[in-house]
């Protein structure tokens, strides 16, 4: 994809999209549902009420973050479909550092920043440290980063799994979860009425994606990163260490990981659950981040469509008995389409449509 | 490098691997407890790590039969889904809750039919279409995972399927799918390295130039090897399904990385079909470690163990990460005439 031009790149994706939803009204046509209701549904589920929109940017934040930790490793080249792992170690690392630390601290609002802070600060180290894993693995060891960081995500679930159903848990809660952050820990709601969306979660989201937007195009680091990623040897050859590129793109990539697992649980849930049920956020960025064709601005558009097809899931799984599965499953085509460029060339070609085509 | 060093590293990779795994799995037992290891390792278990092994061992051999001629197939496990899937399905269609054998059996075909319909899809969209593999096999899960449940909650109501009939057993306890997957290894086995198809499949990941120049179209190798790996994950997971008895679609489904172990597996036994089912046999003795610490009352978090598998992949790939991948997998190739 990276040869398409930006015009190119936008008609992918947005023809992406299109037939995915379309594919996901024919099969709710099919299953006996009314795939008329079903759309407009989904937009009044993302997009029609006050409560719906602050829902869809409350998913957005995380998508958009998840999203970026993916194309920060997709532009240099290397694959971390690991970033749910990583937010998942990130937001538990957030949870347990600031339950850890929260007696010795004050109980008013300089307390809590404080233990935000601390917790945040927790989050993105331990994401960074976990994506470096397999970047060190790949780099010095040979290893695959594909599938290593695939079962990392399962040893993370795992893992974090078991510590808060046990040594973490909370015994007086019926379902498996740690106790909650203490009150003074939490983002001011200030514009929207949403209690799990505070302004604080947007601008730090839009500030870290200008952030490594502006490291990937006006920093030497940036610069050597994409080369790696685009002409390989043509980095060696201007002198980057590949070996190490690899470690610390999978580290920033992490990091970034971590910060939103840290978003997810302060902002959002207050407490982890097990991680086994709570969203795919690292998956479904893979395809925010294939759709931005992996760039960090691009991530924000991906991230708001991901964050309204969820907002709407929620909404569709309360209003209507469609399965809410079917969401996913579109995310699915989603990325199928994306993979195949050359389907859409040739769409493009023989109806004339998008110019040239070549 | 020469035949003898060749065989020589890959005994010391077997052993290390072996080695490494052994170890894992008694530190595990050691600290825990001090129960007789002999009381572990029964004749009961080697028959679960079997069962628990067929899924993996199918899949595997599917899987390197694509990358032998060229093609990454990274789907096996949205594959293995839709496998376990459509057999529940149509084993549920044909014959409700109280399936006979021949239902089970038929399931399994049908399913192997839809899974193989769903890959030559997959196949065109990678060889015509030049999709990106990885990028294309990532989708093919990701569908796996959204629309297996979603269909199994428009059947059954529900994200899994009520319980089913599973596949009897041969005289000796063994299942007749143990000894189907033994017939699968051993023929693949013998058609990759001792027979012309073989060879061209092996020339179609390796250089695909000079098979275009003898004459074989290298696209229509491809096309058969993955339309073969979606087939072997599709049976893999309809297998799963036989001998568990019922779907389970929450969570990552039943199928539970099995597709992504074996990838591993595949790699593991450097794409040697009776190397790639030694290791899939290896995990299945991993995974199935678990039920054994429970019959002998050892108490570990099952959840813990769960990640045995997972631990051990690791560990293997990047102790042995190295292994050589045929020169032209992910590269789609155009014949010049």
């Amino acid at each position: 994809m990276l040869d398409a031009t930006v015009l190119e790149r936008i008609g992918i994706a947005v023809g992406s999209t299109v037939s995915a939803l379309l594919i996901g009204l024919v099969i709710v046509a099919i299953s006996g549902y009314n795939p008329v209701e079903f759309a407009s549904q989904l937009l009044v589920g993302s997009f029609g009420s006050e409560r719906a929109v602050a829902r869809t940017l409350r998913y957005s934040v995380l998508f958009v973050l998840a999203g970026v930790a993916v194309a920060i490793a997709f532009r240099a080249g290397v694959f971390n479909i690991g970033v749910q792992g990583q937010f998942i170690v990130g937001g538990f690392a957030t949870v347990v550092s600031i339950i850890t630390l929260a007696p010795y601290l004050p109980n008013g609002t300089g307390g809590g920043v404080a233990l935000m802070l601390i917790g945040t600060v927790a989050a993105i180290a331990a994401g960074g440290l976990y994506a470096a894993l397999p970047g060190v693995l790949k780099a010095y060891g040979g290893a695959n980063e594909i599938i290593t960081t695939i079962m990392l995500n399962f040893i993370a679930i795992g893992f974090v799994g078991w510590l808060v159903a046990g040594r973490f848990g909370d015994p007086q809660a019926t379902a498996t979860r740690t106790e909650h952050m203490p009150e003074n820990v939490g983002f001011p709601s200030v514009i929207f009425d949403d209690p799990n969306l505070s302004i604080v979660g947007i601008v730090l989201t839009l500030v870290v994606v200008a952030l490594i937007a502006a490291v990937m195009t006006r920093t030497s680091f940036g610069y050597d990163m994409v080369t790696s990623g685009t002409q390989e040897a043509a980095a060696t050859y201007s002198g980057v260490d590949a070996k190490r590129m690899i470690v610390s793109t999978m580290t920033l990539s992490g990091m970034v990981a971590g910060l939103a697992g840290a978003i997810f649980a302060i902002m959002i849930q207050g407490y982890f659950t097990d991680p086994s049920g709570i969203g795919n956020y690292g998956f479904d960025a893979i395809a925010v981040s294939l759709l931005a064709a992996n760039n960090p601005i691009g991530v924000i558009p991906a991230g708001l469509l991901f964050g309204g097809l969820e907002s709407a899931g929620s909404h569709i799984q309360i209003s209507t008995d469609v399965p809410v599965q079917l969401i996913d499953g579109i995310v699915g085509l989603v990325v199928l389409f994306v993979a195949v460029p050359e389907l859409f060339r040739m769409i493009a070609k023989r109806t004339g449509l998008g110019g040239d085509g070549e | 490098m020469s035949v003898v060093d060749y065989t020589e590293q890959r005994r010391v990779r077997l052993g290390a691997v072996a080695l490494a795994a052994t170890l894992v799995a008694l530190a595990v037992v050691g600290t825990q407890t001090d129960i007789a290891l002999e009381r572990l390792f029964t004749l009961g278990f080697l028959t679960r790590s079997l069962e628990m092994a067929t899924p993996i061992a199918l899949a595997a051999i599917g899987g390197l039969y694509a990358e032998k001629s060229g093609v990454f197939n990274i789907g096996l496990e949205g594959f293995m889904i839709f496998g376990a899937f459509t057999a529940a399905a149509s084993m549920y269609a044909i014959g409700g809750t109280a399936s006979t054998q021949v239902h089970v059996w038929s399931a399994i075909g049908i399913s192997v039919l839809i899974t193989g319909a769903m890959t030559a899809i997959f196949a065109v969209l990678v060889i015509r279409f030049k999709a990106d593999q990885i990028v294309a096999g990532l989708a093919v899960w990701f569908i796996g995972l959204g629309f297996a449940p979603f269909t199994a909650s428009i059947i059954w109501g529900s994200q899994s399927s009520p319980g089913l009939s599973s596949v009897g057993s041969l005289p000796f306890g063994q299942s007749p799918l143990v000894v189907l997957t033994v017939v699968i290894v051993v023929a693949a086995w013998y058609v990759l390295y001792r027979t012309r198809y073989g060879y061209w499949v092996q020339a179609a990941g390796e250089n695909p130039e000079a098979l275009d120049t003898a004459g074989v179209n290298v696209n229509r190798v491809r096309y058969a090897t993955v339309i073969f790996s979606g087939v072997m994950a599709g049976l893999g997971g309809a297998v799963l399904l036989a001998h568990e008895g019922n779907f389970v679609g929450t969570g990552d489904t039943m199928v539970e990385g099995r597709g992504w172990i074996a990838i591993v597996a595949y790699l593991f036994g450097n794409y040697n079909p009776i190397g790639a089912a030694a290791a899939a046999l290896l995990f299945g003795g991993l995974d199935m470690l678990n039920v054994q610490f429970q019959t002998v009352g050892i108490e570990v978090s099952a959840r813990l163990v769960n990640l045995l598998p997972y631990i051990a992949v690791i560990v293997v790939l990047s102790a042995w990460g190295k292994t050589r991948m045929p020169s032209s997998v992910g590269e789609s190739y155009e014949s010049e005439d």
